[in-house]
């Protein structure tokens, strides 16, 4: 493959999925640092990984694999940076969108932060309606596996809904 | 809320950006980043197997052209040299089983916990390699007839970098136990 082609396809992929990335990194990274600190390991990762897609899976399926294996690892590094850590003059990457966005999808980040990182990413596959048969392929686990996981970590949001619903916030 | 309901609030946002992407930035970035494919694994194989082939080498070569006839610096270089070699063959080894990966997340963590237990392994080796190395080392400076500081000064840095071996070598079992976690808290039902 050549660069020229490489870079092709990773101009695709990013311009069609760059919301699926984005959701990962929200999910997995809290203050903006971190955020753009995870959004360049995931695309120097997905960059590598072209050479090696067989088209045996959905570009989907193939990038949520590659985003969610970096991020779960990322999660281990000791170089997380807090808000005021910010440099200034150093050249991110991500900007921060500044349209407003919904208060309960911000509270849903939070909730699914707080989850840990194997659960986290059970939660944004299901979320984005994948079924237990492509969850389990992504993941490497059986499909019973899945469908128990999910059963907990759905009542947990449902329940943790309901309180946010409770307080009216 | 339902679940259904928290699903569509999860799907209005791809109607809206969480954000937006400096393109120059990012293929600078990929640019400056695209060679470095090697893994730190790769990078510590390839000194270990310099190193010892290089010191290995050297010391024949001393030994032979002063013609000492000093037998632990004879016994130390084909050490050297075999420590090399035992680096090579593991490093092919290595190579050879990283295929048996499947792409999942599950066989991604198996494939790091193995990059991670062989790390593990070798460092623990080469961390006892020095052992027999500085021995050898000691007794050549001995039969040579080198000034005790000379000797001391050696068994100190020997003395350093077995404890700096110590230190490498928790990183990599630190690394390991978190990798193994994460696997277990995957396989976990429920």
């Amino acid at each position: 493959m050549t660069e020229k082609e490489q870079k092709q396809i990773f101009e695709e992929w990013l311009t069609q999925h760059k919301a699926l990335i984005f959701k990962i990194v929200r999910a997995y990274a809290f203050t903006v640092m971190d955020q753009d600190d995870l959004f360049q390991e995931i695309i120097i990762q997905t960059w590598h990984s072209i050479p090696a897609f067989r088209k045996e899976s959905s570009v989907t399926t193939w990038l949520y694999r590659i985003s969610l294996n970096t991020a779960i690892k990322w999660t281990k590094k000791e170089r997380k940076h807090y808000q005021s850590d910010a440099i200034d003059g150093v050249m991110h990457i991500l900007e921060e969108s500044r349209m407003q966005t919904d208060e309960r999808l911000t509270w849903l980040y939070e909730e699914i932060y707080k989850l840990d990182e194997i659960d986290r990413s059970i939660t944004l596959l299901l979320l984005d309606g994948f079924s237990y048969k492509e969850m389990a392929s992504i993941l490497g686990i059986t499909e019973s596996n899945v469908g128990v996981k999910i059963n907990r970590i759905k009542k947990q949001l449902i329940s943790k809904s309901k309180k946010y619903d409770h307080y009216g916030i | 809320m339902e679940f259904e309901e928290l699903r569509k609030i999860w799907d209005a946002q791809d109607n809206q950006p969480l954000y937006a992407i400096n393109e120059k930035a990012m293929y600078n970035l990929i640019l400056s980043k695209k060679k470095q494919a090697h893994h730190i694994t790769n990078i510590s194989e390839l000194l270990l197997i310099v190193v010892n082939i290089g010191s290995g080498i050297l010391v024949l070569v001393l030994n032979l052209f002063k013609q000492s006839g000093n037998i632990s610096l004879y016994v130390l270089s084909a050490w050297m040299l075999a420590s090399a070699l035992y680096t090579l063959v593991r490093r092919i080894q290595r190579i050879n089983g990283d295929q048996q990966f499947d792409r999942s997340i599950n066989g991604d963590l198996s494939h790091a916990i193995s990059v991670a237990s062989y790390q593990v392994r070798i460092s623990q080796i080469m961390r006892w390699n020095i052992l027999p190395v500085a021995a050898l080392t000691l007794l050549g400076l001995w039969e040579g007839g080198k000034p005790i500081w000379i000797v001391l000064i050696v068994l100190l840095f020997f003395a350093l970098t077995y404890y700096a071996g110590g230190w490498e070598h928790n990183i990599y079992k630190k690394k390991k136990h978190e990798l193994e976690i994460l696997q277990k808290k995957l396989g976990n039902e429920g």
